[in-house]
């Protein structure tokens, strides 16, 4: 049943996209490789958890509730922990190790409160629909209206509005965005608060359909890397095309071999095109010294 | 007494792996994200062979050495020729295979399960299996392993190396193969590893692949970081620091239930706040900025 695999590949990568989406923002407008980005998408998936399942409040309001925390969250981490270390003019690899830091602090605090287990909002079975030789369910549709809905708000928001060229801007050269007045630090505060909404979005999303534990963040996180590298870091839609690679290649190898080499798998695919085409399918062709 | 003696044989085993990773960190500037990695490499390989094929323990541990080299020039020929982010992310890639193949490939590594009854090795006949008669052999071995790495950096070819790590584009101009030296660099380090990966086998006659997984790999970058990179007392004092600081943090009397996490969680923040207030570690000499 291929048609099956490819429709669950689209699935997942429909997922893997919003992730990726704000991360590939975070990195190519801000240079921050936000491994904290996997604990963003972690503690939203809890804080989800906590809201619909522990204080029983309804679901939109828990959605909603999840979205808030997760902005002030991607908030608070480039406030008190990367603006500081851009202010200094740090290189990459201190904030890379501060990041690490951070994603290591909260995921083990996160382990503390609520233990290593998997927890599970939803014991029901779903609603599945059949389009001919398909079968999907209902939190999988949301899952893929939810991506459609959010890259397009996304991507017309980078495209067209003041902020978004902003961003743009801002990604292309620092210097001169400060030179023409602006605040960068207002521009980073809005690209870290816009990346963590969609990660925070995915995480309810796939925390209703399987559930969560407090290792989810880092598996996602590291495929959403390879998605925005994969797709061409410095092109905001090679996130979404990376990512549907990934998810395509990932139900190809649960198909045709088995569930269990889905990350080696993902991880020759990076070092693959990190050898052949560093500059990723999107991205513009050059020799990566001049990078 | 047995527990202080099993605290040192630690020591000796991080000392290499500090010492190794230092010269990538330290020296020439590489963030690996893959020394769990080869660490592991080198457990399973010398694992494998003595217990499959009966080999005696310093071949087995030449051959640990030798899959590192070859695997790590599998990494470093490609990888090194990129820039500086791209190498992180080869290695995070190459950690991340490794410890899949290790835990997926069950027919040879006994996958999830890992790999018990690890002889002890034996010298002339006999088995090194009391904890002081293991301190002493891991203690000459590590030993070994850090006088070989201290002579190679003070040598003309760790002053290259530093040189890389100052400037790449001067040295470059003083006409050394600028990635030539990183790959030796690369290669040498991850067969150091090796040895201690090893030693580890040996030590705990169990090894699974949980021990060799991205987290290790953190770990042992932190260990370096802690203590400090770029000169010979930083990955000491790193060792000493993290690996003595569990047993300090045991008289906190920190129920057992948190007490995994807890660590981590002091682990993460001594790297935020290092990054952020000393980026040269408790005695580096390289600042890393």
């Amino acid at each position: 049943m291929p048609s099956q695999f490819i429709a669950n590949g689209i699935v997942s990568g429909c997922i893997f996209a919003l992730v990726a989406l704000g991360f590939g923002l975070i990195y190519h407008s801000t240079k921050v490789f936000h491994i904290a980005h996997g604990v963003v998408y972690t503690a939203s998936a809890y804080v989800f958890y906590s809201l619909l399942i522990l204080l029983h409040l309804n679901l939109i309001l828990s959605f909603i509730g999840t979205l808030v925390f997760s902005a002030l969250f991607g908030l608070i981490l480039e406030r008190y922990i990367y603006y500081p270390l851009h202010k200094r003019g740090a290189s990459m690899g201190v904030v890379f190790i501060s990041s690490l830091g951070v994603y290591t602090v909260f995921v083990n605090f996160i382990a503390m409160l609520y233990g290593n287990e998997t927890q599970i909002l939803s014991s029901s079975a779903e609603k599945a629909f059949h389009f001919g030789s398909v079968v999907l369910t209902r939190i999988q549709l949301v899952e893929a209206a939810a991506f459609l809905l959010l890259s397009s708000l996304t991507l017309g928001f980078l495209r067209l509005t003041k902020w978004g060229r902003l961003i743009q801007a801002l990604a292309d050269n620092p210097q001169l965005v400060s030179v023409i007045g602006m605040d960068v630090r207002k521009i980073r505060l809005l690209i870290f608060s816009l990346g963590s909404v969609l990660a925070g979005f995915a995480a309810c999303l796939v925390a209703l359909d399987v559930g969560m534990d407090p290792r989810v963040g880092m598996n996602i996180l590291l495929i959403a890397a390879v998605a925005v590298i994969i797709g061409g870091v410095k092109v905001f839609e090679g996130a979404l095309v990376g990512a549907f690679l990934v998810g395509l290649l990932q139900n190809m190898v649960i198909w045709q071999v088995s569930a269990k080499w889905e990350h080696a798998v993902t991880f020759v695919l990076l070092i693959v095109f990190l050898l052949t085409r560093p500059e990723g399918i999107l991205g513009e062709r050059r020799r990566l010294e001049e990078a | 007494m047995n527990y202080i003696l099993h605290l040192l044989v630690l020591l000796t085993i991080y000392l290499i792996l500090s010492f190794s990773l230092n010269v990538l960190v330290g020296y020439t500037g590489l963030l690996s994200l893959a020394h769990a990695a080869f660490y592991g490499i080198g457990a399973y390989t010398s694992s494998l062979l003595m217990i499959k094929w009966k080999v005696s323990f310093p071949l087995a541990l030449l051959a640990g050495v030798g899959m590192a080299v070859l695997l790590s020039l599998l990494v470093a020929a490609p990888s090194l020729r990129l820039k500086g982010d791209y190498f992180v992310l080869a290695s995070l890639g190459f950690q991340v295979i490794v410890f899949n193949v290790l835990h997926n490939w069950a027919t040879l590594t006994n996958g999830p399960l890992g790999i018990p009854g690890i002889p002890k090795p034996s010298i002339f006949g006999v088995k090194i299996s009391s904890i002081p008669a293991f301190l002493a052999f891991s203690s000459i071995l590590s030993a070994c392993c850090i006088f070989i790495l201290v002579g190679i950096l003070k040598s003309p070819f760790g002053r290259t190396l530093k040189a890389i790590r100052e400037d790449e584009l001067a040295t470059l101009a003083l006409g050394k193969h600028i990635t030539a030296f990183k790959i030796q660099a690369f290669v040498i380090a991850c067969g150091i590893a090796a040895v201690a990966g090893s030693l580890y086998a040996w030590y705990v006659t169990f090894i699974d692949p949980t021990s060799f997984n991205l987290n290790e790999s953190i770990f042992i970058i932190a260990v370096v970081l802690v203590g400090g990179s770029g000169n010979i007392k930083g990955p000491v004092v790193g060792t000493l620091f993290m690996i003595l600081l569990p047993e300090i943090l045991r008289f906190l009397r920190i129920p057992d239930t948190v007490a995994a996490n807890a660590r981590q969680m002091i682990y993460g923040a001594l790297l935020i706040f290092l990054m952020r207030y000393r980026p040269q570690g408790i005695a580096g000499e390289y600042k890393f900025e």
